[in-house]
C-alpha cells in the first residue's frame, strides 16, 4: 500500500504539479485551504503533509499548530514563496520536518520525502 | 527753576510770616526780644530812669521772664489764636505798665505799639492786629490821661497817633495777608509742580514697564512675530522671526520690508491683508532669508484693528516649516521604502507561484510520454506565463507616470456595454444617460471599469445584481457602479487604494490602486460608499467632453 501525502496549497496549478510529481510513488490527497487540511488531517491518516504558507503574516501556521495538536508525529514540509520566512517559521513551529521554497526542485523534494518516510 | 522764581520774597516771607497756622517760635522769640530791648531803652531814657527795685524794673524783669515762658510753649500751641493773642496782649500791657511806672510819656514810646501791632498782624492778620490796636489805643489814652488829666480827646497826640495805630494795623495786615497768599499760592504751585512731576515719573515708569512687559511677551512667543505699519515698515519683530529671516532684531526694525531681498512673498501677503482688512490664515509660502536659504513658512496675517487710525498695518505670525517639511520628506521616503518592501514581497509571491508551476511542469515534461499529460502540462505552463505577464502589466500601469497617450472622444455608455458583454455569470444593467461623451484613453478606461466591476462581482455571493447608472452634471459624467455584495469594512475602506493591500487570497492588491491612478490621470474623482452586508457603490466622476 502506498504511503499517503496531504498537499495543501490554495493555487490549483501547484496542487496539480505536486500531485503529478508524486502520484507515481504516493497516494496524494489535495486540500485548497488550511481549514480543509485540518479537517482531512483529523479524519484520515497521513504519512506526510506538504503545506503552503502564503502570506508574510503567516497564514497556514495556525493550521500547522492545530494539526500538531491532534497528530504530534506526522512530518510536515513547509512550502513557501518567501525564503526569508524560513528561519522564523522553523523557530516558531515545532517539528517542522523541512522547508522548501518556490520554485520547487521536484527531484530534491522527492529525495527529501523519501528520506523522511521512505517509498 | 522754582527756587529762582521769587528768592527775595521767599526769604522775607519765611522770616516774617511763616504762616498764621504756625508762626515760628524762634521768630516770635526774636521779635519779642527786640520789643523788650526797645522797652528797656525807652525806660532808660524816661523821666525816672530804670532803677533797680523800682516797679518799672520789676515789670521789665517779668516781661523778660514771659519771653522765657514763651520759649517753653510747645510750638504746635502757637498756632492757636488765643495763645498768640495772649502773648501780644501781655506785650501791650507790659509796655504800657513800664511806661506808666517810669513816667516815660515824654519819649516816643508809642512807636513800640506800632511794632507790636506789626508783629501781631504778621502772626495773626487783621484778627490779631485790630484787637491789639484797640487795646493799645485804650492804654495809650489811659497813659495820657494819667500823665495829664486835662488831656482832651481832641489832643493832637490822640487825634493823630490813635488812627495811625489802626492804619498800621490795616496796612501791615493787608501786606502780611497778601504776602501769605502769595506764599501760599506759590507753595501750592510748588506742590502742584511736584505732584505733576511725580505723576509724570509714575506714568513714565508705568509706560516703560508696560512696554517692557509687552516686549517680553512678544519676545517669548515661540513663533515669529512681525508687525509692520501701513507702508510696510517693520515696527516690531521678535527674536524667532529675526532668526527665521536670518539676522538680528535690530537689523530689521524700522526697515521697509519690501526693501529686504527675498521677502517679496511675505510683503505680498501682508499687503493683501492690509488692503482687504481681512485676516489671512494658515498660508504656506516660502521666503529667502539673509543667508540666501529658501525657507518654507507657515503664515497667518492679521490687519491691525484699532479705532485709532494712527495704527495701521498688520501683524504676521510665522512658523519655520523647514523641520516639518524635512520630516514630511522623511516620512514620504519611509513610505516609499515600505511600498518597495511590500512590492518586493508581493512580486516574490505573485511571480514565484506561476514560476513554480512553469518550472515544475517543465521538469515533469522531460519524463512524460503521455500525450494528454503533455498537452495539460503545456497548457499549465502557458497559463503561468500569461499570469506573469498580467502581473507585469499591472506593475507597469501602476508605475507609469501620468498618462501621456492621446485622449479620444468616447461614449462611456457604449464603452461600458462593450466591457459587460462578455460577463455572463452576473446580471448587469446599464441605466441613465445614453450619450455621455468624455475625452479619455480607451484601454485605460476599460481597465478602470473592468477592475471595479470585477471587484463588485467578487464581492457578491447570493443573487448577484450589478447596476451601472450614468448621469450628467454641468461639468461631470458620473457613473455609479452599485452592487449588492458583502460590502467593505470601515478599516478596509481606509486602505482601499493602498497599493499591495488586498483582502483576496488571489488578489494582487494593485487593482484599485490602478483604478485610482487612471481616474487621477483623467482629472476625475473617485468615491466609494459601502455598508457591510448591504453592498458597495463606486462613483466615478469623469470630466465632460469640452
Amino acid at each position: 500500500m502506498k504511503k499517503r501525502i496531504l498537499v495543501c496549497d490554495d493555487e490549483e496549478p501547484i496542487r496539480l504539479l505536486l500531485n503529478e510529481s508524486l502520484q507515481d510513488s504516493y497516494e496524494v490527497v489535495e486540500a485548497s485551504n488550511g481549514r480543509e487540511a485540518l479537517r482531512l488531517a483529523t479524519k484520515e491518516q497521513f504519512d506526510l503533509i506538504i503545506m503552503d504558507i502564503k502570506m508574510p503574516d503567516g497564514h497556514g501556521l495556525e493550521a500547522i499548530e492545530r494539526i500538531r495538536e491532534r497528530n504530534g508525529t506526522v512530518p510536515i514540509i513547509i512550502c513557501s514563496a518567501y525564503r526569508a520566512m524560513e528561519d522564523d517559521i522553523v523557530v516558531k513551529t515545532s517539528n517542522v520536518a523541512a522547508f522548501i521554497t518556490k520554485p520547487i526542485d521536484i527531484k530534491a523534494l522527492k529525495t527529501k520525502i523519501f528520506n523522511l518516510i521512505g517509498a | 527753576m522754582r527756587d529762582k522764581l521769587y528768592p527775595r520774597v521767599r526769604f522775607s516771607a519765611i522770616f516774617f510770616c511763616h504762616g498764621l497756622e504756625r508762626m515760628k517760635k524762634r521768630t516770635l522769640l526774636l521779635l519779642r526780644f527786640v520789643l523788650i530791648l526797645a522797652t528797656i531803652l525807652v525806660m532808660t531814657y524816661s523821666q525816672r530812669g530804670l532803677n533797680i527795685a523800682s516797679p518799672g524794673y520789676v515789670v521789665a524783669l517779668l516781661y523778660l521772664l514771659s519771653n522765657m515762658m514763651v520759649y517753653f510753649i510747645p510750638e504746635t500751641r502757637l498756632s492757636y489764636l488765643y495763645v498768640t493773642f495772649g502773648i501780644f496782649l501781655i506785650d501791650v500791657v507790659a509796655i504800657s505798665l513800664a511806661i506808666y511806672f517810669t513816667q516815660g510819656m515824654q519819649t516816643d514810646f508809642y512807636l513800640i505799639y506800632f511794632l507790636i501791632i506789626f508783629i501781631a498782624s504778621v502772626g495773626q492778620d487783621i484778627r490779631g492786629s485790630i484787637p491789639i490796636a484797640i487795646v493799645a489805643s485804650v492804654l495809650y489814652g489811659w497813659l495820657l490821661y494819667r500823665a495829664n488829666p486835662d488831656t482832651s480827646i481832641m489832643d493832637p497826640a490822640i487825634l493823630i497817633r490813635v488812627p495811625f495805630l489802626f492804619i498800621v494795623a490795616l496796612i501791615s495786615s493787608y501786606w502780611s495777608a497778601s504776602m501769605r497768599r502769595e506764599l501760599k499760592s506759590k507753595k501750592e504751585l510748588e506742590e502742584f509742580a511736584h505732584k505733576l512731576e511725580q505723576e509724570v515719573e509714575r506714568i513714565t515708569t508705568k509706560e516703560t514697564e508696560l512696554r517692557r512687559y509687552s516686549e517680553t511677551v512678544i519676545n517669548s512667543v515661540a513663533s515669529g512675530v512681525i508687525a509692520v505699519n501701513g507702508d510696510g515698515t517693520i515696527t516690531t519683530i521678535n527674536p524667532e522671526a529675526a532668526r527665521v529671516l536670518g539676522g538680528k532684531q535690530e537689523d530689521f526694525t524700522d526697515t521697509k520690508i519690501k526693501m529686504i531681498k527675498g521677502l517679496d512673498n511675505l510683503w505680498q501677503k501682508m499687503k493683501e491683508a492690509i488692503e482687504s482688512d481681512k485676516p489671512l490664515e494658515r498660508l504656506q509660502i516660502s521666503i529667502t532669508n539673509a543667508h540666501s536659504k529658501t525657507i518654507p513658512i507657515g503664515l497667518s496675517v492679521s490687519p491691525l484693528t484699532s479705532s485709532d487710525t494712527k495704527f495701521t498695518g498688520c501683524v504676521a505670525i510665522l512658523r519655520d516649516l523647514s523641520e516639518v517639511k524635512g520630516l514630511e520628506e522623511k516620512l514620504k521616503h519611509a513610505e516609499r521604502l515600505s511600498y518597495l518592501g511590500k512590492m518586493a514581497s508581493w512580486i516574490a509571491h505573485e511571480i514565484r507561484n506561476p514560476l513554480t508551476v512553469i518550472d515544475g511542469f517543465a521538469q515533469l515534461l522531460t519524463n512524460t510520454k503521455d500525450k494528454d499529460k503533455v498537452s495539460t502540462f503545456n497548457a499549465e505552463i502557458h497559463k503561468g506565463i500569461k499570469r506573469i505577464n498580467h502581473i507585469i502589466e499591472d506593475i507597469l500601469t501602476f508605475a507609469r507616470t501620468k498618462t501621456q497617450v492621446k485622449h479620444d472622444e468616447l461614449n462611456l455608455h457604449d464603452l461600458l456595454q462593450q466591457i459587460t458583454e462578455n460577463i455572463n455569470n452576473v446580471k448587469i444593467s446599464i441605466k441613465g444617460d445614453e450619450n455621455p461623451i468624455i475625452n479619455g484613453e480607451e484601454e485605460s478606461l476599460k481597465s478602470l471599469f473592468l477592475n471595479i466591476i470585477n471587484n463588485s462581482i467578487d464581492a457578491m455571493e447570493n443573487d448577484p445584481k450589478l447596476v451601472i447608472n450614468i448621469r450628467k452634471t454641468k461639468e461631470w459624467i458620473i457613473t455609479d457602479i452599485v452592487d449588492n455584495g458583502k460590502g467593505i469594512s470601515k478599516d478596509n475602506l481606509k486602505n482601499l487604494f493602498t497599493p499591495f493591500f488586498t483582502t483576496k487570497s488571489r488578489g494582487t492588491g494593485l487593482g484599485l490602486a490602478i483604478v485610482k491612478k487612471i481616474v487621477d490621470d483623467h482629472n476625475g474623482k473617485l468615491e466609494v460608499e459601502s455598508e457591510e452586508g448591504e453592498g458597495t457603490t463606486c462613483r466615478v466622476h469623469l470630466p465632460k467632453k469640452k
